[in-house]
């Protein structure tokens, strides 16, 4: 018995949970070929306004005032990149929070919750297996791009661009902890998810550079990894910087990395604890 | 039932009605693969398709209540569905308080109220009253006598002081109760209620009983319960039909359903000190007795031994057996009759269980 | 109603008292259906403050980005291009002016489209259909409700960009644009009622709904004019009511707006008006029938 208690913690047993975790969920995935082939390709409708806009308003594809804030004239690779790198927020920020909430509807929740495995390691499987639908999603999002508007993708970004891609999953699962932490208690956690969805679109240089908005947005701004990671990923790819000029951004993501994730894991842990005190697990 | 007058008109009539579902099968991502093998087995076995309804004929008098027994699957809920006029039967019709059920739907739905047993039915998050009001005005109720009428339903319902919290907060056997609230809103003068008691506790299940009784006896309401409970329909129905696999196999009153198993019903004596032969004895005299046992009971701690008689006629064979026993100078100290059960009556009938049902069986 | 027995005797049955076909009783108790309809919609809606306050808000902060990037872009409010092309510059009041609709779609699309979905997800979907009140009319109880709350966001969307931005609109046009705007909403009606039937019959209809809204959204001249979409996308913009209605109401509203073709603009939506709604009530008794026969009604 005491052996079996001491496998369960073993660093196998942890990653065994984390795996299946993975494998359950990208199943449900698979089990819906249509909204699978949604999220791949109709994200891009969504910014196609953008491009449209910025054609009708410049009167071309590249604008000078643009440049001047941006660093980049073309605003077209700045608005696709920067929709392609948000679409992980939406995916972290809802994934994690909405997947307890599936649970809790399908009623599999107090079992996972009263099953004997640290539930941080469910969660951890929960948050790496919308990072591989969303990495997927927006590979083909970039490829779509790559071929209908004229994105240049040269090889040697590729793993600085993923670098920066980790770093900002890092932070988004720490901030997707913390709401997933205050699913576990109040009804309403999906509204301040999207709340959190507002203040990423709104605050980081999703569609414009942070230098557009007033001060005290742009101080708001830099406590978003998202601002970082567009900063980085833009300056890599569009102004062909090399990743040790961006040290700032890389050391800005660490820090947002570590809080994020130290936070999420106390509250989740302590909000676990006072569910199954108050025992409100299952009222959603 | 003796205190209501029997009549002939019929307020529920189905003529042939018959509904096939075509069940689907969960193909997978990668269905398309085993298409060609797929449709083989369709052309060879047409076990696809689900027989809910096969030519169904209810005649429901007037005032009556009338149940539809019947396990899961049976096909009572597409019946009530169809009468409802939320599902067109395949073929047949209904007529519902004089309406046709394809032809004057509107009719058909002003004259109905009824009643889905399962939790959500209701919204959760209005009130009693909120939902009662906004239900009467589907039910197309002058606004004046709404207010009132809701009033009274909760009243009857013992939930006036409660109708102003939310659904969320009421207990499901209260939710039920609204539901049949709800059901009367309008007045009909037809009650369609599917299992009105699944899930609920035995306390709501009796109110709830008793207050579909009252309906029908106190108001006259024409109601069709559709019930897997035999111990439901025996207790309130005048009428039962048996259904299984979408077919009516029985119709008649539950003393007369149960007449048609007269043979199971049980003798059970205890007694201490009977002749070893007794069973030989039994067996010889009474012919039409199926089954004879003669069980030993540990006399001298005081467990007596028991004779038990299963078939034919219980009061014939009483007197018969007690006349043996005596002449042998037995003490008899006690006598036990074990009346049929509708359960019987269906196993006879059907020779399956009433209350069992294969697991992850459709319900239609 | 009478029925006779088997020996011939008349019975008088239970008179049922039920408004039913084109009677003013009728119309006036489907009305109050609808209006309840609305109302218990509001209820539902009251019962998560947090997320109605998030609605009320969110046609705000969508705006938002597309005018501080039109803003980027061009390094300033006045875009010599869009003057160029529509005769104003003013690319705040552009992108409002076309913004402001952009939820009224979602009024029509995921409003009215799921309205009857959600009450599949409630569970009361069967005891809605088991009322003699007709279908129809839940769907407009629900598109009523989705105006009303639309037109609150709208309001404090205009209020927030006044007061940031400013905006140059021409008061004396507010009246028939606004008469053009109930025109395009009864078109949109329409396309309402469509499409809550066909997210009946889908498994996904959500990824229709969401299709069609991004397709709606990209056709129509909302943060751009129709000039810049490709000529087929142009010509596809014609049978959608948004895209008249928001040259038109801009040409109501802005100074100096000079769109192409605004006379026939009435009779355009007036037409689209008629097309849509007999087409959405014509698939939507279709679906009905179907759901009928297929037992479809209580799955989710």
């Amino acid at each position: 018995m005491k052996e079996r208690i001491m496998q369960q913690s073993s660093l196998r047993s942890n990653y065994i949970i984390v795996w299946s975790e993975i494998v359950k969920n990208l199943k449900f995935l698979l089990a819906y070929p249509v909204v699978f082939i949604f999220w791949a390709i109709f994200p891009i409708f969504w910014f196609i306004p953008f491009i449209l806009q910025g054609e009708a308003f410049v009167g071309g594809l590249q604008s000078q005032s643009f440049a001047e804030i941006a660093g980049t004239a073309e605003f077209i690779p700045f608005v696709i990149l920067g929709a392609v790198l948000n679409s992980y927020v939406l995916t972290s920020l809802y994934g994690m929070g909405e997947s307890i909430r599936r649970e809790a509807y399908r009623g599999t929740l107090d079992y996972i919750l009263s099953s004997p495995c640290n539930k941080a390691f469910i969660l951890i499987g929960k948050a790496l297996s919308e990072s591989i639908s969303s990495s997927i999603f927006a590979f083909t999002q970039l490829a779509i791009c790559i071929l209908f508007f004229g994105i240049a993708l040269t090889i040697g970004v590729i793993i600085p661009v993923i670098f920066i891609v980790i770093l900002l999953i890092l932070g988004l699962y720490g901030m997707a902890l913390i709401l997933a932490a205050l699913s576990l208690r109040y009804k309403q956690a999906h509204d301040l998810a999207h709340t959190m969805e507002y203040v990423f679109s709104v605050f980081s240089p999703v569609r414009y550079p942070l230098a557009s908005l007033p001060l005290w947005a742009q101080i708001l701004g830099k406590i978003l990894p998202l601002t970082y990671a567009l900063i980085a990923v833009r300056s890599i790819m569009l102004l062909n910087q090399n990743l040790s000029a961006l040290y700032l951004e890389v050391l800005a993501l660490l820090v947002i990395d570590g809080v994020a994730i130290f936070l999420g894991f106390y509250l989740f842990n302590w909000m676990e604890e006072k569910t199954k005190k108050s025992g409100t697990i299952s009222n959603f | 039932m003796a205190h209501r007058e029997e009549n002939d008109v019929y307020t529920i009539q189905t003529f042939n009605l018959a509904k096939r579902f075509t069940k689907k099968k969960h193909k997978g991502i990668f269905g398309f693969l085993r298409r060609n093998q797929r449709k083989e087995k369709v052309k060879t076995k047409n076990s696809d398709v689900v027989v809910a309804l096969d030519h169904v004929n209810v005649n429901v008098r007037s005032s009556e209540l009338f149940g539809l027994l019947g396990p899961n699957g049976a096909g009572k809920t597409t019946l009530v569905k169809c009468l409802s006029t939320i599902l067109i039967p395949d073929k047949g019709t209904a007529v519902i308080n004089g309406f046709d059920i394809l032809k004057q739907t509107s009719m058909v739905r002003a004259s109905l109220g009824m009643v889905i047993g399962g939790e959500r039915t209701l919204y959760w998050k209005l009130t009693a009253r909120d939902n009662l009001m906004y239900f009467a005005s589907l039910y197309k109720m002058p606004r004046k006598e709404t207010k009132d009428r809701v009033e009274e339903l909760l009243s009857i319902m013992q939930l006036s002081d409660r109708g102003d919290e939310r659904l969320e907060d009421y207990s499901t056997g209260m939710r039920q109760k609204i539901a049949i609230a709800r059901s009367l809103l309008h007045d009909p003068p037809i009650l369609l209620l599917d299992e009105p008691t699944l899930g609920l506790d035995p306390t709501f299940s009796r109110q709830i009983r008793s207050q579909i009784k009252e309906l029908a006896e106190k108001q006259g309401k024409t109601i069709l319960l559709a019930t897997h409970y035999m111990e439901e329909a025996d207790q309130l129905c005048d009428r039962v039909a048996v259904i299984n696999n979408g077919k009516v196999i029985a119709i008649d009153t539950s003393d007369n359903l149960k007449a048609l198993v007269k043979e199971t019903e049980l003798v059970e004596i205890a007694c201490y000190n009977p002749p070893p032969d007794i069973k030989m004895h039994i067996e010889k005299r009474l012919k039409d007795v199926k089954i004879v046992k003669l069980i030993h009971g540990d006399e001298k701690k005081g467990s007596p031994s028991r004779i038990k008689l299963i078939g034919g006629n219980a009061e014939k064979h009483i007197s018969a057996v007690m006349d043996m026993l005596r002449q042998k100078n037995t003490r008899i100290c006690s006598l036990n009759i074990g009346a049929p059960t509708l359960e019987d009556v269906f196993i006879k009938l059907t020779g399956a269980k009433l209350t069992e049902t294969e697991p992850g069986e459709l319900r239609v | 109603m009478n029925l006779k027995d088997t020996s011939g005797k008349v019975h008088k049955l239970r008179e049922v008292k039920c408004p039913t076909g084109f009677t003013w009783s009728n119309i006036k108790a489907e009305l109050r259906a609808i209006w309840e309809s609305n109302i218990k919609i509001w209820k539902l809606d009251l019962a998560y403050p947090i997320s109605f306050v998030r609605q009320c808000i969110s046609p705000f902060v969508f705006l938002l980005p597309f005018i501080i990037y039109g803003l980027a872009v061009i390094g300033g409010r006045h875009s010599e291009n869009l003057e160029r092309l529509v005769g104003t510059g003013d690319v705040v009041t552009f992108v409002f002016t076309g913004y402001m609709i952009i939820g009224f779609i979602g009024t029509a699309v995921w409003a009215m489209g799921f309205s009857i979905r959600r009450e599949q997800w409630f569970g009361t979907l069967e005891s809605l259909y088991v009322t003699p009140t007709s279908r129809l009319s839940l769907v407009l109880g629900m598109a009523l409700h989705s105006t009303i709350h639309q037109s609150l966001g709208t309001a404090i969307e205009f209020a927030a960009i006044y007061l940031i931005f400013g905006l140059a609109l021409q008061i004396q046009g507010i009246l028939p644009a606004l008469l053009i705007f109930a025109l395009m909403m009864l078109a949109l009606y329409g396309f309402g009622i469509l499409v809550s039937a066909l997210s009946l019959i889908l498994k996904e209809g959500w990824i229709v709904a969401e299709g069609l809204h991004s397709i709606m959204m990209i056709l129509s001249p909302v943060a751009y004019p129709l000039i810049v979409l490709p000529t087929i996308a142009q010509q596809a913009s014609s049978v959608l009511p948004t895209a008249p209605a928001l040259v038109g109401m801009r040409a109501f509203l802005i100074e100096n707006y000079t769109p192409q073709v605004v006379g026939n603009i009435f009779l355009h939506l007036l037409a689209l008006d008629v097309i849509w709604i007999l087409f959405g009530i014509f698939i939507f008794y279709l679906t009905d029938i179907y759901i009928r026969k297929t037992g479809n009604l209580a799955k989710y």
